[in-house]
């Protein structure tokens, strides 16, 4: 045993460099799953506690199903009667803005997760408030009796962000002009003090009803029960309660809130995860590639160890054991980078979530064990077959032949299976038989399978591809290329794991750049239709229903139409209740400053929009046609004040508002079965010829400041999604290249171990006149045969990886997108294989082309 | 006329404490057209000289002539492009590409050089009659016997028509039967296209084959053969036999 260990470490000592490549490997695997799975943590962590924690000691929850059907008195009194209950506590809440902010806010776009704040107001009874939440008070005092006191209890960091002192006045604006309150507290920003990321105030409830014209009104009623349930006796009083207030309101968990935020996050997330899985999966060949090297250059060793008397299997331990030991330093390195990493990420998300996250920002115990451990066992699972080897070789044959890489039925036979392989799990994937919830996990072994399928194909089709590419080979690196891309079918499997682990490499780029195209492609055109018009007009408080009709008479408008926004709930086909987005829109004038897209471009678009001006018709979103299997003719439930409504569908247009969760109806059925007449967006088409910023200047000037409205052309909406897509897709981009950074390792330890392997014969061909520029092109030549191979079967096999995310996203998630091959992607994905095989094969190559002539032709 | 002269060669090794004289003063001379063997017991130089004589190694003191250039005046590049043009080698282990055909093996000093083999195609084809190879041209070396992979390494080593061939022990991975049929080769390569050849061996039945054998001990040249006249192979072979027991080789 001691021996055992002393042959390792000194085996490690001996090969630094090799040493230290292949624990590279394990160390960016393993940090890019710690780095992932601490981001995860804390911005799960993060978002729960942000419901749980603002909720503080709350049972259960009452909200209203609809918007527009706040809850009444009665709706309080029924409650106070429910034996279970002890206290209720009803807030108001109102979305505002200081009368001396800028007009803050902008396009309220949903995407992946991302939101935008504003001031957030809650109306509480000052004295039942503390029983449910501890607001921590940093200065001055909480709220006080009376309920109609003009007073606000602030965070402290907002107040510090805008200069706010206790004792100050703020102007508050409502839909009656602007009301002063002082401010006579700050809380910290922490428990109910992170609602809204903290620009939120608390206001007694009497005078948040008086200042929002909400008086009898009420928007969620906190419960206390009378006992601790358990999570059983729990969900009984949550069912009886909600049996008891009709279906009218929503009886739910406080935390409930958080999941649907945490479910936009875990579809990014599990993209994420997804890469990193493929980035240790490239580990593992960097690996093997490492001990398949050491096994070859210590052929001899282990014959001679052999010879006097070592078993197979303590040959087998002693290659374990270098492993383990590289697997755990590596892990543990890849802990620490991961650490680090996580920093970093936890910023990125942090910033799509619209909170920090570095609070949350804890080394969960689990995850750092998951992720040592899965970094050892990758170890020692790419070093296995290497060390059985090693335990094959027999003490004769090792004293006098060198090591040959083990090629046997892979080579021959082994693209049979590849090929079934592919096309049965492409047919899978492109098929989707999956029921939903476990889809994706069957989808990504499913895609594994591809993985692997690729992979056999590899070896019995290296020398067709040597010889296609012969001329290319001799056009850039003349016959020293014509020499050295031979060299490419000699150890086939070696070769093979190599240039599958580039074309994984190239194939992630690909499929993010198809990803980021197709979803620019639909994003744009959704948003030009959306914000069609050339101004985009907003405002922190609700607008008139005149206010479009206003802002048409300004000069070098050219025509203006006023959108509603409403938060509704619709009956799923497959039964429930779910959330969605009501846009009001008025079919004559929407219809001159934009336009829709309707999915089906042969649809009658005037019958369409006659129907919609007509009222009780909708256009649903391409994302609700797609998920629900529904289209034109079919009815839509939607609950409304007068109960459940049903519309008829008029049209599918592309939209992803909220997610795509979202239909169009007219103002008319707004008024009639909301009875709502209220703005909160207004598109502006410009007179031909007018500069934007003129009509822009001009609609500030007579209504800007009065009405609070916050203006932006449609260049810079469309440019501020690009950098929210930019930022969120940067992260895949970043794994992808972490893929080809591992990949290009790969190349270096393979091309290293080819040298190593050829030393006698490089020392011939420089004894009988090859230059040592001429060495380097030869092995230059062979890296870049497998940039070559890996880079256009990276390519094929991205599109069709990209083509299956497509189709798998909309499957998932309903959104349906044009599948767009960027021809950019291709260039660079395909640049990006060609340089990295190059600059890895540098050191290789100058080491080959240093080699020792006289050594080298006595080297056995 | 000498096409390779080398005078006064020296080459000291340092191994730790110790200063070994590989070669401690040897002048050499080989005529165009002619065959030379170098003999010696281990250690006594002649792989070191070879090594010198075909520029794969520096020498300590003295220099290489090969067609009136010094080697020491040669840098690195130049020497490569010398060795690529003018010295031919045959190794003991054949030290053939094995991705490479037979005929390619053979064309792999042309396109190092950068030339394209259909020029030379006749030449190629000459060489392939000479050593008989005609019926393998187009096998892998792992196809190939030990004696066939030697004949090709013969071929490729006289394919730039170099000015002079050298050969390290070119039988001692063969047996006797093919050692022969490769030394016979060597022998007509000398005869027929007049190539200059030198050969280390430990073989006296290889040696005889020469028209010149010398002998060298401790880094020196300590004896030497001349077999203009004699034709007879054993006679030739019982001599060089002489020496190597008055060397105690």
């Amino acid at each position: 045993m001691r021996l055992l260990i002393k042959l390792t470490l000194r085996s490690i000592q001996r090969h630094p460099a090799r040493t230290i490549l292949s624990m590279l490997g394990i160390t960016i695997g393993v940090a890019g799953i710690l780095a992932l799975g601490i981001t995860n943590q804390a911005s799960m962590q993060s978002i729960s506690a942000l419901f749980e924690e603002s909720s503080g000691k709350v049972d259960l929850m009452v909200t209203a199903s609809s918007d527009n059907q706040p809850l009444s008195e009665g709706t309080i009194r029924v409650t106070e009667n429910i034996a279970a209950v002890r206290v209720v506590l009803p807030i108001v809440k109102a979305n505002t803005a200081f009368a001396d902010q800028a007009s803050g806010g902008g396009l309220e776009l949903s995407f992946l997760g991302m939101d935008s704040g504003g001031f957030l107001l809650h109306g509480v009874n000052p004295v039942l408030e503390p029983l449910a939440r501890d607001y921590k008070i940093v200065e001055g005092r909480f709220l006080e009796d009376p309920l109609e006191a003009l007073e606000v209890v602030l965070v402290e960091s907002y107040a510090q962000d805008e200069d706010i002192q206790v004792g100050d006045r703020v102007e508050v604006l409502t839909p009656n002009g602007v009301e002063r309150l002082r401010v006579v507290g700050l809380i910290a920003r922490e428990g109910p003090g992170q609602i809204n990321n903290g620009a939120f105030g608390i206001v007694p409830l009497n005078t948040a009803q008086r200042m929002f014209n909400r008086l009898g009104e009420y928007d969620q009623l906190d419960l206390l029960l009378t006992e601790s349930n358990s999570s059983q006796a729990l969900e009984e009083v949550r069912l009886a309660i909600q049996r008891r207030l009709g279906e009218a309101v929503s009886v739910t968990y406080p935390a409930g809130q958080g999941q649907r935020m945490s479910q936009m996050l875990s579809n990014y997330q599990i993209g994420l995860n997804f890469l990193s899985g493929i980035a240790l999966f490239v580990g593992a060949f960097l690996i093997y590639n490492a001990f398949a090297m050491t096994v070859v250059e210590r052929t001899r060793e282990f014959g001679m160890l052999r010879t006097i008397g070592m078993t197979r299997r303590q040959i087998i331990l002693q290659v374990i054991s270098e492993a383990l030991v590289l697997g755990i330093f590596g892990s543990g390195l890849g802990v620490l980078m991961g650490i680090l990493g996580a920093r970093g990420l936890a910023g990125l998300v942090g910033s799509l979530l619209g909170t920090d996250l570095s609070a949350d920002l804890v080394v969960p115990g689990g995850t750092l064990l998951l992720s040592l451990f899965v970094g050892i066992i990758v170890t020692i699972i790419g070093a296995l077959m290497p060390s059985i080897q090693a335990g094959q070789v027999s003490p004769i044959a090792a004293l006098r032949v060198r090591g040959r890489s083990q090629e046997g039925w892979i080579t021959r036979s082994g693209w049979k299976f590849g090929i079934a392989g592919l096309l049965v799990s492409t047919a899978i994937l492109l098929w989707n038989p999956f029921p939903y919830d476990p889809q994706f996990i069957l989808g990504s072994l499913t895609v594994f399978l591809m993985f692997g399928g690729v992979t056999l194909m590899i070896p019995g089709t290296v020398s067709t591809w040597e010889k296609l590419s012969r001329p290319l080979m001799r056009l850039i690196f003349r016959n020293s290329g014509l020499i050295g891309s031979r060299n490419i079918g000699r150890s086939k499997v070696r070769t093979t794991l190599t240039i599958v682990a580039l074309l994984i490499g190239v194939a992630m780029i690909l499929v993010v750049r198809v990803m980021t195209a197709s979803f620019s492609q639909d994003l744009v055109s959704w948003i030009n239709a959306y914000i069609g018009g050339d101004i985009y007009i907003h405002s922190s408080v609700p607008l008139r229903a005149d206010m479009a009709n206003q802002v048409a008479g300004i000069t070098g408008v050219g025509a203006a139409t006023p959108i509603h926004y409403q938060n509704i709930e619709f009956m799923a086909p497959g039964g429930g209740l779910e959330p969605l987005t009501f846009m009001a829109v008025d079919p004559a004038t929407y219809t001159r400053v934009t336009s829709f897209i309707f999915s089906d471009s042969n649809i009658n678009a005037q019958a369409a929009l006659a129907e919609l001006n007509d009222g009780g018709a909708l256009f649903i979103s391409s994302v609700i046609a797609e998920k629900y299997n529904l289209g034109v003719g079919d009815r839509f439930w939607i609950r409304t004040n007068q109960g459940l409504q049903d519309f008829s569908i008029a049209a599918v247009v592309v939209d992803f508002f909220n997610q795509g969760l979202v239909v169009t109806g007219n103002r008319h059925d707004l008024r009639r079965f909301f009875r709502s007449n209220e703005i909160s967006t207004i598109l502006v088409k410009v007179d031909a010829g007018v500069p934007t910023a003129d009509v822009i200047a001009n609609i500030e000037q007579v209504y800007g400041k009065r009405y609070h409205l916050s203006l932006e052309s449609n260049e810079t909406i469309r440019g501020n999604i690009s950098v929210l897509m930019d930022q969120a897709f940067s992260m895949f981009d970043v794994m992808a290249v972490l893929a080809v950074l591992i990949s290009s390792l790969g190349i270096v330890n393979t091309l290293m171990m080819n040298i190593m392997e050829r030393t006698q014969e490089i020392g011939m061909l420089r004894a009988i006149g090859m230059t040592r520029g001429q060495v380097i092109k030869m092995v230059l030549s062979e890296a870049g045969l497998m940039g070559v191979i890996g880079g256009l079967v990276g390519l094929v096999f991205g599109v069709l990886l990209a083509k299956i995310f497509l189709t798998g996203m909309t499957a998932m998630s309903g959104y349906r997108l044009d599948f767009i091959v960027p021809l950019g992607g291709v260039i660079t994905s395909l640049v990006v294989a060609l340089v990295i095989s190059q600059l890895a094969a540098i050191q290789p190559a100058r080491k080959a082309s240093r080699t020792n002539i006289l050594e080298a032709i006595h080297y056995e | 006329m000498a096409v390779l002269n080398a005078t006064n060669l020296h080459k000291f090794y340092q191994l730790g404490e110790f200063q070994i004289k590989a070669l401690n003063g040897v002048d050499f001379e080989v005529e165009a057209g002619a065959f030379v063997a170098i003999m010696g017991p281990s250690g006594s130089g002649k792989s070191t000289l070879l090594h010198l004589l075909g520029g794969l190694d520096v020498a300590t003191d003295g220099d290489v002539m090969l067609t009136g250039q010094a080697f020491s005046e040669l840098p690195d590049h130049q020497m490569t492009l010398t060795r690529r043009r003018n010295i031919g080698f045959v190794f003991q282990f054949f030290n053939l590409l094995p991705t490479l055909t037979a005929e390619e093996n053979i064309q792999l000093p042309i396109l190092i050089d950068g030339g394209k083999p259909e020029v030379f195609q006749s030449r190629v084809d000459q060489l392939i009659d000479l050593v008989g190879l005609n019926d393998r041209r187009d096998h892998k070396p792992d196809q190939l016997s030990g004696g066939e992979q030697q004949r090709v390494a013969i071929a490729r080593a006289l394919v730039t028509q170099p000015a002079i061939l050298l050969a390290d022990e070119p039988t001692g991975n063969l047996d006797t039967k093919t050692g022969k049929v490769i030394m016979s080769l060597l022998r007509r390569s000398c005869d027929e296209l007049g190539q200059t050849i030198i050969v280390v061996t430990h073989d006296p039945r290889a040696a005889a084959y020469a028209d010149r054998v010398v002998f060298l001990r401790d880094g020196k040249e300590q004896e030497t053969l001349k077999f203009k006249e004699l034709k007879d192979l054993s006679e030739r072979i019982r001599k060089i036999m002489g020496i190597m027991e008055k060397m105690e080789i």
